[in-house]
């Protein structure tokens, strides 16, 4: 059984993640680690509808029963937590952020909040599904560098020492995309405010 | 009445260290407070919410939901964001 | 190779000799610099079978790739050795302007070796280095000593013991520009214990930087950030660290009378607050430091630097005192003869306590504020009690037959945080390599500040995870070497990006963890050669059993058990805690 305290934060960011359109019903995945041990999302449950039972608990390096239940993104977020210093992550699949992700090798942000706490996020791609080791290692080897990453097509990976924390870089990033979005809508010239901004790309 | 402490900076902004203010839960005692010394708003508040990382124990616990119910013998205690701001973490 | 200087100075004390040569650039790349660079190189220079107050023993003083380079806080400096306090690896990390000026002479590394026949001190002017007899030295005091010598914060710069280190206090602290301190663990004494009675240092070279413009957008963001952090902007230029004082002790996590209480009713009068209102004269700053956090206040008697929070918190709190200006006046003095001022006042609350409950016979009582001036100057001269007391609280209250009331671990005195108020804080003390001491991995910004999130202090499981991340994350930034304060602002993804644009080497943010990571296992190995084991891995009974009865804390005590297990376990350590041949092998630490 999951501490009530640690369920309640599931399900909270779980149906903020929900809400602000950033999954679809059974889509993205929230975890956490507890020293040696991970709590994520049971397979096939609803992250905007989270139940205590639709949280599992499992070890990080080997497999037990608890296995057999989680989702089948568990070996992504075991390798993270072996290879990087994460103690929380939130994947999901921000729409604008998706859309950008289409068409160019990383995403830079022009709005103030992004640029200040994310500055760039790098995209990767991988085509092997969810759950294998060449998706994994991949995630996590980009991870080592960025606290939020961009899978081609499929969505975000955050790290955080609380899912809040990772939670919060997906949410900028969606922003941060959808004003980019809107700023291309507009069609005017950009006019720069941002001191050093030419070094985004390159942090 | 609740006792309520202030500390650090916002002591300067009130004047005053300590203050009695009646109300039923921690968010209506800090609405009145801000009633009272509006400078403190700037201080305490953001889009009519409590600021984050705005440090409110009541009887040495962080409180976190603003609708706890506070009794006159809870004291209440504010410092001003001391953690907090864009971008740090860790 | 930039960043680094790449020159390692050793000194013989006992041969008045030298030589200098290149440093290995694979360890440095491994361990950095500062606490890094200094344990890799102590586990080489000093076995178990080394007395820490014999010539054997040796000090070793680091900067770090970033140190000089200007980047925020980039002023720092490490003094590693065996603590002649707890016999354990040893890192006193010092700020101000010494290290800076140490990094301009060319050396990243000062090794010093064996014992000097007659008092002697050194003085090293870009790579010359002059032995001097410091006869007509010894006795002085750190304030008149360093003047004598000719400080000047930006352009010569004085290290130095007080009578404190001379008479072999093992709480005896390394002082320098006038009144910073490298000071836990004693390793003044072994700079006493070597006739050694200064180092001054001068020099002229500027570190090279590979990417300048990647550096200076890291010193434009870094800037930002700071500003951007009420911590860094206001909290701290405004009211010191003595900030803390009253947010500990509302929370119910203020040790008190030697860890009897977990609040003290006398804190509002030791605040932050009330020091910026009536003692402060205005606040200053290390070399490079945007921050300010240094506290110059004035009593009748004295004007100086500090008081800091856990100062005032030691001779404040934990001694029952709640007499302001006693404790800046203290403050100093201490700063004058050289004393590490948590150990020597939660070393006097100990005192009091046992004379208290009679198994001591003194006049010290909690409260005595009067009395606080006269024990420190007896602990640095050795005199009546001061004897038995300059070596620490565990060999005070062992002597008078009640170990169970030193309040430490490993023999080091506890900070001001009380752990029956904070789970996490209370794993720290019982795992810290050098012994009970906040400064490796302070939990302070999760358990109590919210700094990035609150995360509930009495919470057990999965609190190890946290500990672990910041203990590691501590190390890599003691390894830079650059302030604490600045990872309040700014993330440690800053850091590995400031060290990949100042060496030409990437770093990326996990890199930096791992290097964190290495240092602290390789600290626990040296341990582990000395002879600790997981017993040590404790805290006194009175953390564990006796749980305060007033207060937010009432009814608590830490349960270290089931987080120190998950804490083995997360650092993948086998149940006796011992690191797993997996673990070393991962961290490139197998062949040690």
């Amino acid at each position: 059984m999951v501490d009530q305290r640690i369920y309640d934060i599931f399900r909270e960011i779980g149906r903020d993640l929900y809400t602000a359109n950033m999954i679809s019903s059974h889509g993205g995945n929230l975890s956490i680690r507890l020293g040696d041990r991970v709590i994520i999302k049971r397979r096939g449950a609803m992250l905007g509808n989270l139940k205590m039972h639709d949280l599992i608990e499992t070890r990080l390096d080997k497999n037990d029963s608890g296995v057999a239940l989680a989702s089948t993104e568990l070996l992504v977020h075991r390798t993270v937590y072996l290879n990087t210093p994460a103690l929380a992550i939130c994947h999901c699949h921000p729409r604008t952020a998706i859309a950008f992700s289409l068409s160019r090798e990383e995403i830079v942000p022009i709005d103030n909040e992004a640029s200040y706490l994310l500055k760039k996020i790098p995209v990767i791609t991988e085509e092997f599904a969810s759950g294998t080791p060449q998706m994994a290692n991949k995630v996590a080897a980009a991870l080592q560098n960025y606290k939020i990453i961009m899978l081609r097509g499929h969505g975000s990976f955050a790290t955080g020492q609380t899912l809040d924390e990772a939670f919060f870089w997906s949410s900028t990033l969606e922003e941060a995309c959808q004003i980019a979005l809107f700023t291309k809508q507009i069609n005017e010239p950009f006019i720069e405010y941002r001191g050093m901004s030419d070094s985004y790309s390159k942090f | 009445m609740p006792n309520i402490k202030l500390f650090a900076s916002l002591r300067k902004v009130t004047g005053t260290k300590e203050l009695s203010i009646t109300g039923a839960s921690a968010g209506e005692v800090i609405s009145e407070l801000v009633k009272r010394h509006p400078d403190l708003a700037a201080h305490l508040l953001e889009n009519g919410q409590i600021r984050p990382h705005v440090i409110i124990t009541i009887n040495g616990h962080p409180a976190t939901d603003m609708d706890t119910l506070v009794t006159e013998q809870d004291q209440i205690a504010i410092f001003p964001p001391i953690a907090g701001g864009q971008g740090e973490y860790l | 190779m930039k960043g680094w200087n790449g020159k390692v100075l050793e000194i013989d004390l006992t041969t008045q000799t030298h030589k200098s040569y290149p440093l290995d650039m694979q360890m440095a790349q491994q361990f950095v610099g500062g606490r890094g660079l200094g344990a890799r190189l102590l586990w080489d220079l000093v076995g178990p079978d080394v007395d820490p107050l014999s010539p054997e023993n040796v000090l070793i003083i680091t900067n770090g790739p970033l140190t000089g380079t200007g980047y925020q806080t980039s002023n720092r400096f490490s003094v590693t050795t065996k603590s002649p306090l707890t016999g354990t690896v040893l890192d006193a990390n010092s700020g101000g302007f010494w290290g800076m000026q140490f990094k301009k002479t060319g050396y990243d590394v000062l090794i010093v070796r064996g014992k000097s026949q007659k008092p002697v001190w050194l003085e090293i002017k870009n790579s010359e280095l002059t032995f001097h007899d410091a006869s007509e030295l010894w006795g002085m005091r750190v304030y008149a000593l360093t003047e004598k010598l000719g400080q000047n914060n930006n352009k010569r710069n004085v290290l130095c013991i007080g009578p404190a280190g001379e008479n072999l206090s093992r709480i005896a602290a390394i002082m320098n520009d006038r009144e910073r301190a490298a000071a836990r663990g004693g390793p003044g004494a072994v700079m006493g214990s070597k006739n050694l009675k200064a180092i001054v240092v001068e020099g002229s070279q500027r570190p090279e930087i590979d990417d300048k413009e990647r550096f200076k957008f890291m010193l434009y963001e870094t800037r930002k950030l700071l500003a951007a952090s009420p911590l860094t902007s206001q909290a701290l230029p405004e009211f010191g660290t003595v900030v803390l004082m009253n947010i500990m002790n509302n929370i119910g996590a203020l040790a008190t009378r030697n860890h009897q209480q977990t609040q003290f009713e006398g804190a509002e009068a030791i605040s932050g607050e009330e020091l910026t209102e009536k003692y402060l004269v205005k606040n200053a700053a290390c070399w490079a430091c945007p921050i300010g956090c240094t506290r110059i206040s004035k009593t009748d008697k004295v004007e100086g630097e500090g008081p800091e929070f856990e100062t005032t918190w030691a001779f404040g709190a934990q001694c029952g005192v709640d007499n302001l200006p006693a404790i800046i006046e203290v403050n100093s003095l201490c700063n004058d003869l050289g004393l590490d001022t948590i150990s020597a006042g939660s070393t006097i609350a100990c005192a009091m306590e046992l004379s208290e409950k009679g198994y001591l016979d003194s006049d010290l009582r909690f409260g005595r504020a009067d009395l606080l001036a006269r024990c420190v100057e007896d602990m640095a001269y050795r005199r009546d009690l001061g004897a038995e007391m300059a070596d620490g609280s565990l060999r005070l209250a062992t002597k008078y037959g009640h170990p169970e009331l030193s309040m430490s671990a490993k023999g080091m005195e506890f900070p001001a945080y009380d752990p029956r108020g904070m789970q996490g804080q209370g794993l720290l003390y019982a795992t810290s390599n050098r012994g009970g001491c906040h400064m490796r991995g302070n939990m302070v910004g999760l358990e109590v500040l919210g700094l990035p999130k609150l995360i509930d202090r009495f919470q057990v499981q999965g609190k190890s995870s946290f500990v672990i991340l910041h203990q590691n994350v501590s190390a890599a930034i003691d390894s830079l070497v650059v302030c604490k304060f600045t990872n309040m602002g700014v993330a440690d993804e800053y850091f590995a990006r400031v060290l990949s644009a100042v060496t030409g080497i990437q770093y990326s943010t996990g890199d930096m963890t791992r290097v964190g990571e290495r240092v602290w296992n390789l600290e626990r190995l040296y341990n582990l050669r000395e002879g600790f084991t997981a017993k040590d891995d404790t805290l006194p009974a009175r953390l564990l059993q006796d749980a305060p009865t007033v207060g937010p804390s009432k009814g608590w005590v830490v349960k270290l058990e089931p987080m120190l297990k998950e804490y083995y376990r997360g650092r993948g350590w086998d149940e006796y805690g011992v690191p797993k041949p997996e673990k070393l092998e991962a961290l490139g630490l197998a062949n040690l």
